[in-house]
This record gives C-alpha cells, structure tokens and sequence, in this order.
C-alpha cells in the first residue's frame, strides 16, 4: 500500500484510481507516498490509537466528530465535483449501495470481532509505542490519522439515518455512500475491482502488461486490513462496549510486534526483493506525477499527464508527500471574463 | 473601423439570429508563454467587438487563468463567422519564479510562478475538454522546435482538430516565419504582427476558412 491519505490515514494499492477522486473516506486531497513498512506501522499506529478513542472516551471522539463535520463540508464539494467528473458511470451505483451498505454496516457489527483477528495483532501490539511515540518523521500521523478514524466510527449514526438523508440530500448521502462502495465489498471482490482500477488508472500511460508483478498482492493484502480497520471502527464507534473488549482481547490475543514489518514484505514478495523508497517514488512519479514541486516557486509540469487528467497531482520532494489537487474552480468559469 | 464595424455587426448579427445554424466554434489560442497570444486576442476582440480580453505584459506569463470573449463575429466576404476565442495560459515545461524577480519582488516572483503553474494545467484542461480548433501562437524570433510546441501540436493533431500557426513578432529583427514554416508544414502558417496589427486582413480569412 504505497499510498496514504493523510488525513484519514486510509491506504491505497499501487495504483488504485479511488484515491484520484480524493480519499472516498474523508474526502482528503493530500495522500503521501508510504513505504510499506511505514505505511504499515501508521496505519497500526492510528488504528491502536482509535481502539483507545472508541474503548474509552465517548466525549473525546463526539468533540473529534464535529471537528471532521467541518472539515466534511470541503470533502463533499471535492467529492462531488470529482464524481460528477470523473465518474458518470458510477453516478447509479450509490442508490444501489444504500441498501446494501446499510447491511453490511449492520453486518458488521456482528461480525466485526471475527474478521478482526487477521489483522488487530498489529493495531494492538502498535498501541503502546506508536501512540505515544510514532518514528520520528511522520509524528503528527497518528494525530491526525486518529480523528477520521473516529469519524469512521460515525458512519454507524450516517447508515442509521441513512433513509432520511436519502430522501432530504439524496447528495450527501451518495457522497457517503459512494467512497465506502468498495470497502464494503467482499475481499475477493475487492481484490478484483482493485485490479481493474489499477488498470483503468495506468492505462493510458503504462499498458497493462507492464503493471508492475508487486501490485496485485498489496491489493490484495492491504485493502481487507484497512477494511477491516475501516469495519472495525463503526463496530466499535456504536458504543457497543462488549465489541470495544472482545476487540481488544481479540487484538491482544494475536498480537504480534513484528506483524507490520510482515505486512510490508509481502507488498514485494513476488519480484523478491523490496523496491527502495526512491525505487518506488520513481515509479510513482512515473505513472502519476503531473506538477513536481521542485522548491517553493518552481515546478516542473507533464504536460500529457496534465492533458490526460482531470484532477492534476503535485508531488512534493520531502517524504514523498503529494497532494492531488481536483480544480473545481474550472466548473465556475463558463461565464468566461472574470 | 468602428463605425463601419458596429453598423455591418449589427446587420450580421441580425441575419445570423435568423440564420443559426450552430453554436460559435470556441478556438483556443495556445502557444508558449510571451507569444503574444493576449496581444492577438485582444487584437481580434478589439477589432470586432470593441472590448479587450485581457491584460498584456512583457513579463511571461501574465495570463494565468483562460480568458473567454464569446461571440466574436468576424465579417469576410459578406459571410459572417462568428467563434468563441479562448486566450489561454502560455504552455511551458517549467516555471521558475526567478524568471520574475528582476520585476517584482520574490513573494510575488513566487506566487506568480504558482499560478502560472495552475494556469498551464488549465490550458491542457481546456485543450481536451472545451475547444473546437486551435490558433497556434509562436513568437517567430524564437527556435519553434521546441518540446512544448512539439507536444501540444501533436496533442491537437491527434484530436483532429482544425489548426493554425500563426507567426507572430514579424515585427522584430530576428523574426523568421519560414523557420516556423519549416519546422510545422504540415501546416498552414500566418505572418503577423499582432502588436502593430499587420497582416490582420489574412489573419481574419484564414481564420474565417478554418473555423467557420
């Protein structure tokens, strides 16, 4: 999972084309480019460090919800123009996912626990260090990855309201609806939308047989952890304490300290040895950089990635940080001189 | 040629409201920066609207965002052609506020530079989305062969696009329109000068014949 919103810390297979409509899950435009093993120790750090919100403090993540509420009113027009652009196709497929995301919202309550034990050994075994103290160059992660991850833990009251909303702001509800399609899918289904996407995002610049061998299987091996990271929360968020615990004792039960360095190699199994961090920018700079920032007032531009896309994507040089930047602004220019 | 203009715009434009029979072609004009693409856009607005399109400056990238003027309606041979001209952002691989310091200061050298960046993504924006044909603009004292002009030609003549170059700066010493005709001949190529306004007359019937 090279990439991770930073806002939200949800993470992303090479290539998926989700996160170039901007994070489905809070809307952020900023991912930055997440080696495996520190992707893999954030995205433990920030999910430990919700187990803690959700098991504990109910003020905390309600104070931490109003905060993302705000925040929420930018995701929503960012999102919006991002689909009424990018996906048409796709403009049918959040009614259809109402009902069944309302399901497997539910569903998941139940059924979270269970799931749960492939992956909390991590999040758990995480928690005492990185919540404190993360490595060095990504402190604030766990800080801002912590409150999206409360506000995952609100989807429960969206679903529960999910009728009213439908009928009042059928748009708001599709933007709800819309980012969490794929996550509430079947893993095997997900694994194979994950290939398709990755497919459809590099088509018209790397042809398809040339995706790289690694992609299939961080797809694959990452999206059901942060699904389940992503299930696990509105489990835990409905204030069913029992389900807080049996998470917990279910973490602590597989935990396991070395379980995000694992996680991080089986990203680069398949070729048999793991790309450098500047192996794997390079190759993401390839496939997706559009505007390179090369210091504060000078850039560099790929005029055909900028053709191409509709949303235009800066990397910054330090940490393989980036932001993708959807101009919606464009929309507003019909009437010409301004 | 106001007077004459206004009267012969208010006649045609009377006949085309009867006429229509399509939507004004939108023709965007490209090119690198300080082309002087601003400088014919607001040659052409001014010419037969009366208005200008926007602010010209020797400083490069002074257009940062497109600028629309509709309708303009441009009268050849008693037929009217009327387009939609879209001046847009000089297209450039690199931006680098350095370039501005020697006329304003480092914030603004970088600001500037910031958004001539969005204003190049804007321009390729509006290249696959929203124009109908292209005015190619090359400052014809500069080598023409360059990667931007390359590509962005390329671009529009994969789209299938309707094309022309135009020379522009015959005004200046060093201007040479057959460089720029050899490097694109599978081309029609303009000379003019849009600053001193020369060589309009075939402006307007190349661009009556390729967009009407």
């Amino acid at each position: 999972m090279p990439h991770q919103c930073t806002n939200c810390g949800r993470t992303f297979a090479d290539g998926s084309k989700e996160m170039l409509s901007g994070c489905p899950d809070c809307g952020g435009n900023k991912f930055q480019f997440a080696p495996t093993t520190t992707a893999a120790a954030e995205s433990s750090a920030g999910t430990a460090a919700d187990t803690d919100d959700s098991g504990s403090a109910g003020t905390a993540s309600a104070a931490a919800q109003s905060s993302t509420a705000e925040s929420d009113g930018v995701a929503t027009r960012a999102a919006e123009t991002v689909r009424d652009w990018v996906s048409s196709d796709s403009a049918d497929e959040p009614t259809a996912d109402a009902a069944e995301r309302s399901r497997s919202d539910d569903s998941t309550a139940t059924s979270a626990a269970a799931p749960n034990q492939s992956w909390p050994s991590s999040e758990d075994a995480a928690a005492p260090e990185s919540d404190t103290s993360p490595d060095g160059e990504f402190d604030e992660w766990p800080e801002t990855a912590r409150r999206p991850e409360d506000r995952s833990g609100s989807p429960d009251e969206t679903a529960a309201d999910a009728p009213t909303e439908a009928t009042t702001d059928d748009r708001t509800r599709s933007d709800d609806d819309w980012p969490d399609q794929p996550s509430s899918g079947p893993t095997t289904t997900m694994a194979d939308d994950e290939n398709s996407a990755q497919a459809d995002a590099r088509s018209t610049v790397v042809p398809s047989d040339d995706l790289p061998s690694h992609s299939e299987t961080p797809g694959r091996e990452s999206d059901p952890s942060s699904r389940n990271g992503a299930d696990r929360d509105p489990a835990a968020g409905s204030a069913v304490d029992a389900h807080a615990e049996a998470e917990t004792e279910a973490a602590v039960d597989t935990g396991v300290d070395d379980q995000p360095p694992d996680h991080g190699r089986v990203v680069s199994e398949p070729s048999g040895q793991r790309p450098s961090i500047e192996e794997l920018r390079a190759e993401l700079n390839e496939q997706f950089e559009s505007i390179k920032i090369v210091r504060p007032g000078q850039y560099e531009l790929n005029l055909m990635e900028l053709y191409n896309r509709d949303e235009y994507i800066i990397s910054l040089q330090e940490d393989g940080r980036y932001v993708i930047d959807v101009p919606d602004s464009w929309h507003a220019d019909d009437d010409g001189e301004d | 040629m106001g007077l004459f203009t206004e009267l012969k715009d208010s006649i045609s434009r009377a006949t085309d409201r009867l006429f229509s029979e399509q939507e004004p072609k939108r023709i965007g004009i490209y090119g690198p920066p300080n082309a002087g693409k601003t400088t014919l856009a607001n040659r052409i607005a001014r010419d037969w609207t009366g208005d200008a399109v926007g602010a010209e400056s020797h400083v490069p990238h002074e257009t940062r965002r497109a600028r629309r003027k509709e309708n303009v309606e441009i009268e050849r041979d008693g037929k009217t052609v009327t387009i939609d001209i879209v001046d847009t952002p000089g297209v450039t691989t690199k931006v680098d506020y350095e370039e501005f310091t020697d006329e304003m200061d480092e914030e603004d050298a970088i600001r500037r530079s910031r958004e001539a960046t969005e204003g190049v993504a804007e321009a390729m924006h509006w290249l696959r989305e929203d124009v109908d044909g292209v005015i190619y603009v090359l400052d014809s004292a500069e080598d023409p062969i360059t990667q931007v002009n390359t590509m962005l030609i390329g671009i529009v003549e994969s789209r299938d696009l309707p094309v022309l170059i135009f020379a522009n700066k015959t005004d200046l010493d060093d201007s040479s329109v057959k460089r720029i005709e050899d490097a694109f001949p599978q081309h029609k190529t303009v000379p003019l000068s849009a600053k001193e306004g020369d060589n309009m007359d075939e402006v307007y019937d190349n661009i009556a014949e390729y967009f009407g």
